[in-house]
């Protein structure tokens, strides 16, 4: 039987032991090559062998543990999920699609790394699998086609005890059960599970010896035949989504829904939530700094920060501040979700993106800021990129994720009690004059990020080297102008009266705009202005990028002119 | 003379008189087999570049009265004038290697490291081969190198393998690298540049993962750094 690209039978593609701490392993199975790597965290990964950027093989990448980095041009790729999370070449972006490369199923079992060439099948373990503690044999390649080498395999039983043959190119001789691995038309790999032996070392010789002699038989017969055609596998073109430019408008994204996994006090004062998928699946890339919109019960729709690290997609943790004042956003979720119930949540949406080029970065969190930081940190410590973390918190108890930060290498100086003064001095200290290169972080209180923001300034940090990001936006809108925006792609001109917003106008004039927080702090709805002058109201934007007058938050700011060009 | 940049910026490191001089052709495993040892030494050097393709200086006059082989590297300490790369990477050991390990004095360990830097030789004649055939336009036989390089690597996976089920990392018996790893190494990793995959031999490559972290380990193109060892 021809081997064909499109079964979906499930077949060993490499050992356990093939893939050690930081490894990457290369193989093939139906003529298509892959990339495996286990992830720190055990989990492995069988990916196309082909960085979706420029096609250089992954094999040759570097595995950093939770992620894997193309030698070529640097972009990784997360664990699990194969989802890029950082381009070099645009190191203050966050990559704004969801660039993923091809992914295979994958399963681990008796020793062994498992594969198929699509999902159509389940992954069911062979007869008698279950009832032994398997041993691998040393694989062995053989370059003669997979059917020949099964057949060779069969004739290796004594004429009084045959071959058992079972599904998937594989037979049983005796205790020992031996799989062939369809490389390609005219390549293979035998892989052996026997008993776990007395004497490991001769007792695998033995078995390599035989399978040697074997190999040998083979490609011998196969040099006398016509080479088999190699199978064409089909590389499938980058879609079009990710080839294009990017739509006009974004819709607001659908929501997927995850269950409360866990529920706990992190910290006095901060309640740790663990959302995960129903079934168990991955869920989706994200990159430090990115936030979550969270449908609530009642109706309300909050963003929070994704605190984990690199690569681990099995669940997102974020931290929600017990608010005595609540407005009923964090209230819902401290007092009535419970373990085990569902919440809808966005895909994770990156406004505050994480440079790894920078020869010093500086973390700064007040309080419940700590959560996006958590995550920029735990990414520069599994790259070993250099970091600074500081905690600024009222309280001791108010320390949230403390075994987390426990868990990290870099420097994390926690400031427990400091007043305003006292917190100014100390950021002062810790920033320094600005050198090229540094950049800072900051997430905590409104007042907080402006003191950090203007203590930076008159270090002659420049606004670029100051990244920050609000948890809202506290000042007061005024919303008593009137004017027009001009959408110059959707050609259409639309009026905005006095108490209403821009973006409002435009949902009513049928646009799908994205947004997420709507009060002008999460920078999901910042657009290119082409004329006019803005009245900005947001905290997202900084100084610079406000004085530029090039852009804007449709959701609360508006103009100072009479009418507006926006790039819609 | 002034002193070179030292790698690692060692303070603890003397610098002597700048004696040892490479005549060293940059694309080439052979020169970069002496780069490798002399970096993870933190041995300076100069280096003097040769112009191996397209120029051929190797077969100059000038050339050749050094190394009537005509055969790159060679390499000068003082008035010492050495060739061959094996020969050099056993000097430059037993010279500059105060720990004694990269070429071991133990008789049965001396005849070990030998063994394999006669491997490498092979290893030169069959994937290097290959790699000047298609890379360089020499007029090798490539299917013949391409098989040569296979049967070779067969051998060093099995031997890799077998090494790995015993608790050995290396080439040879020692629990650390010697000469025998470093001569090995180039023309394995640039073996593709030959056509020659290394797809089937996963314990060949998991030795060039650690062969690439060696402390004092540098590149060469064509040859990329490994992930991070475990701490």
């Amino acid at each position: 039987m021809p081997l064909s690209l499109s079964d979906p039978t499930w077949y060993p593609i490499a050992s356990s032991e093939d893939l050690p701490f930081r490894h990457v392993y290369q193989g093939q199975l139906l003529g298509r090559e892959l990339a495996v790597w286990r992830a720190d965290d055990g989990n492995v990964n069988v990916w196309e062998n082909r960085c979706l950027h420029r096609g250089v093989r992954l094999s040759i990448g570097i595995n950093e543990g939770q992620e894997l980095k193309c030698q070529y041009h640097g972009w990784r790729y997360a664990n699990q999920s194969a989802g890029c999370t950082y381009i070099p070449a645009h190191p203050a972006d966050a990559p704004a699609r969801r660039i993923e490369n091809r992914k295979y199923p994958v399963k681990e079992a008796f020793g062994l790394i498992w594969s198929a060439a699509n999902d159509d099948q389940k992954f069911a373990p062979f007869a008698g699998a279950e009832s032994t503690d398997w041993f691998p044999l040393r694989p062995m390649p053989v370059n003669a086609a997979p059917e020949d080498v099964l057949a060779g395999l069969a004739r290796l039983a004594p004429d009084d005890q045959p071959a058992d043959l079972l599904p998937g190119m594989a037979l049983r001789l005796g205790t020992t059960v031996y799989f062939v691995q369809p490389v390609d038309a005219g390549r293979s790999v035998i892989r052996g599970l026997i008993e776990k032996p007395a004497d490991e070392v001769a007792t695998l010789r033995h078995y390599n010896e035989t399978l040697t002699k074997l190999r040998d038989r083979l490609e011998r017969a196969a040099a006398k035949k016509p080479a088999p055609e190699p199978l064409q596998p089909v590389f499938e073109k980058v879609s079009a989504d990710l080839a294009s430019m990017p739509d006009i408008a974004i819709p607001r994204g659908n929501t997927m829904p995850v269950v409360v996994k866990r529920k706990w006090q992190s910290a006095d004062g901060v309640i740790g939530f663990e959302l995960a998928d129903r079934d168990g699946k991955h869920l989706p890339t994200f990159q430090p700094g990115a936030h979550i919109d969270v449908h609530l019960p009642n109706g309300l729709i909050r963003q929070y920060s994704i605190t984990n690290g690199p690569g681990d997609l099995s669940s997102y943790v974020i931290g929600v501040k017990q608010e005595s004042a609540s407005k009923g956003g964090s209230k819902v979720l401290v007092e009535t979700v419970r373990e085990g119930d569902v919440l809808a949540i966005s895909e994770p949406r990156n406004n505050f993106p994480l440079r790894r080029d920078a020869t010093r970065t500086v973390l700064i969190a007040g309080g419940i800021g700590i959560t996006p930081l958590l995550s920029m940190a735990r990414f520069l410590d599994k790259s070993s990129l250099n970091y600074e973390l500081h905690y600024f918190a009222r309280t001791g108890d108010g320390l949230a994720f403390q075994s987390e930060l426990a868990a990290l290498h870099g420097k994390v100086d926690r400031h427990i009690g400091l007043a305003r003064e006292a917190i100014k001095a100390k950021v002062a200290e810790v920033l320094g004059q600005y050198q090229f290169a540094n950049h800072v972080y900051i997430c905590g209180p409104g007042a907080m990020l402006e003191m950090v923001q203007e203590t930076a300034a008159s270090l002659g940090w420049p606004d670029d080297a100051i990244h920050f990001e609000y948890f809202q936006n506290d000042k007061v809108i005024d919303s008593s102008s009137a004017f027009d925006v001009e959408l110059a792609r959707s050609a259409m001109t639309l009026h905005v009266p006095a108490g209403k917003t821009i973006l409002e106008t435009m949902r009513e004039a049928g646009l799908t705009v994205p947004s997420s927080c709507e009060q002008g702090a999460c920078g999901t709805c910042l657009t290119t202005v082409m004329e006019g002058e803005v009245d900005h109201q947001d905290v997202y934007l900084n100084k610079t990028e406000k004085a530029s007058n090039t852009c804007m938050m449709t959701c609360v700011s508006r103009a100072k002119s009479g009418r507006l060009v926006l790039d819609i | 003379m002034d002193c070179p940049d030292k790698p690692g910026n060692d303070d603890r490191y003397e610098c002597p008189l700048m004696t040892i001089t490479l005549y060293d052709f940059e694309l080439s495993g052979n020169c970069y087999k002496l780069r490798l040892l002399m970096n993870i030494l933190n041995l300076p050097y100069e280096i003097v570049p040769v112009d191996f393709f397209p120029g051929r200086q190797h077969k100059a006059d000038w050339f050749l009265r050094m190394n009537p082989f005509g055969q790159l590297p060679v390499l000068k300490d003082d008035d010492l004038t050495l060739s061959d790369s094996g020969a050099i990477l056993a000097y430059l050991a037993k010279k500059y290697d105060t720990s004694g390990k990269w070429f071991p004095d133990d008789p049965a360990v001396t005849a070990e490291v030998l063994r394999w830097h006669s491997v490498a030789d092979d290893i030169t004649s069959t994937s290097s081969a290959a790699r000047l055939a298609l890379g360089y336009g020499y007029a090798f036989d490539i299917e013949k190198s391409q098989k040569g390089a296979h049967r070779i690597f067969r051998l060093m996976d099995e031997h890799l393998w077998f090494g790995e089920k015993s608790g050995r990392d290396w080439l040879c018996s020692p629990a650390h690298p010697t000469t025998a790893d470093i001569a090995c190494f180039p023309y394995v990793m640039l073996s593709e540049e030959g056509g020659i995959s290394r797809q089937d031999y996963p314990a060949l490559r998991r030795w060039t993962d650690r062969v690439r972290r060696v402390p004092g380990f540098t590149v060469m193109s064509g040859i990329f750094p490994a992930g991070r060892a475990k701490e």
